[in-house]
């Protein structure tokens, strides 16, 4: 048959459906995919194959996914952003005030900290630490020591709960520090009474409460995350 | 043939597209609320993707949750003006749900060959040719000038991702017969697709 005779073109345009179809082996598709990143042609045939192609996958009967994949999802994003944006800025941070004078201000963090870059006073954070060895917040005190600043460094479903925050300086009881967000930033202003206990060692703790917090003052919930509070 | 419902649904998928065209721009600038729209709208046709090829509910879950990852790092990638945002997504789709089969982690499952199932897939149902689009109804027409068997191994490579080998083993014919099928089936397909 005269359409068997390959040409250079119908070439590419053989491998590319034939990868797109799906019929290569481990090797080949390797192979196939190293020779499309050297070759560019290959991509736009590889492009018309799966346009072409694709449209075959509107005969399957969709299936929903169990509501696991997404919770799933959002964890894997919310610790990857954590990791790459706040974690490496605060290192580069460190490294910045300790080397030069260069600070890149990119997060919320650094600009909180920029202002302390002149005093003595290294500010307080703390790594909030899930029970599975995550990161599951960042807390980082105001220059002033009157209010403290809480990332969520993973995503939480905590269904029709809330979070709250505590304070557990050496010694003494958890306090309340109020309630907290699963999935963005809160600010919190500390009370007077609070300012001297927020100090290196003491601990903070996140815990899961009904709506409306802890009803009876302390942590009634399981405590998802906790950390102490350290000098940059 | 009633030409106002294939009118309306011609214009509901062009709603639908332009849905999900907006979707993946709102993603590639880092909007996660726009993926979890993309999620909402799309998650079960992928999910059925990936199960078509892998047989196993724990590993079509792994591979969706990566085919979102790497949604939400490639989307910027997503060009709207050389393909329609499903076919994208399921691209990623397939060849994650590829590359795991293929990688052996996903054990192998001797299929039986499922040809009464092909062959019916190779008759959509009036439903399904109503609701196709022109690009579909041009693939289908044009699967329907191949002989019936290679267009059976055709639709089956696509929705399996199996390879040659094993599809060659299900049809019961040799490596060779079944290499020439395919590749003669592709260029008469795209000989029809452009005509």
């Amino acid at each position: 048959m005269s359409d068997e005779q390959t040409t250079g073109s119908s070439d590419a345009t053989l491998v590319a459906g034939e990868y797109v179809l799906g019929v290569l082996s481990a090797a080949e598709r390797g192979a196939f995919e190293a020779r499309m990143a050297r070759e560019p042609a290959l991509r736009t045939e590889v492009e018309y194959w799966e346009q072409r192609l694709g449209v075959l996958a509107s005969e399957l009967k969709p299936i929903d996914p169990p509501p696991q994949v997404w919770t799933n999802i959002q964890t894997v994003l919310a610790a990857n952003g954590a990791r790459s944006g706040l974690w490496q800025n605060l290192l580069f941070w460190r490294w910045a005030t300790i080397g030069s004078a260069a600070v890149a201000a990119a997060s919320l963090l650094v600009l909180v900290y920029v202002a302390r870059i002149p005093t003595p006073n290294a500010p307080l954070i703390a790594k909030l630490e899930s029970t599975g060895g995550q990161s599951g917040f960042i807390a980082a005190i105001d220059s002033g020591g009157a209010g403290l600043t809480v990332v969520p460094a993973s995503a939480l479903d905590v269904n029709q709960q809330v979070l709250q925050l505590w304070l557990i300086a050496p010694g003494d009881h958890p306090r309340s520090l109020g309630l907290i967000e699963p999935g963005r930033p809160v600010h919190i202003n500390l009370p007077a009474e609070l300012m001297q206990r927020v100090a290196p060692q003491a601990t903070l703790a996140v815990s899961i409460e009904p709506q409306g917090g802890s009803p009876t003052g302390l942590p009634t919930g399981p405590v998802i995350a906790s950390g102490k509070l350290t000098k940059l | 043939m009633n030409i106002s419902v294939g009118s309306a649904v011609a214009i509901e998928q062009d709603a639908a597209r332009k849905q999900l065209i907006a979707a993946l721009v709102r993603v590639a600038g880092g909007d996660r609320g726009a993926l979890r729209l993309l999620y909402r709208d799309t998650s079960a046709k992928l999910f059925a993707v990936c199960m078509r090829i892998l047989h196993d509910e724990g590993e079509a879950e792994d591979v969706l949750q990566d085919v979102y990852i790497t949604v939400w790092r490639r989307a910027g990638t997503f060009n709207p003006a050389r393909a329609s945002p499903i076919t994208w997504l399921v691209a990623i789709a397939r060849n994650r749900s590829i590359d795991r089969l293929r990688s052996g982690t996903g054990a192998k499952r001797m299929q039986a060959i499922d040809e009464a199932s092909a062959v019916s897939d190779n008759a959509p149902s009036a439903l399904a040719q109503l609701e196709s689009s022109q690009e579909q109804q041009r693939l289908i027409d044009c699967l329907s000038e191949l002989e019936p068997r290679h267009a059976v191994a055709v639709r089956s490579a696509f929705l399996e991702g199996v390879t040659y080998d094993e599809l060659a083993r299900r049809m019961n014919i040799p490596l060779g017969t079944m290499k020439s099928w395919i590749r003669r089936s592709l260029l008469r397909l795209k000989g029809c697709l452009e005509r």
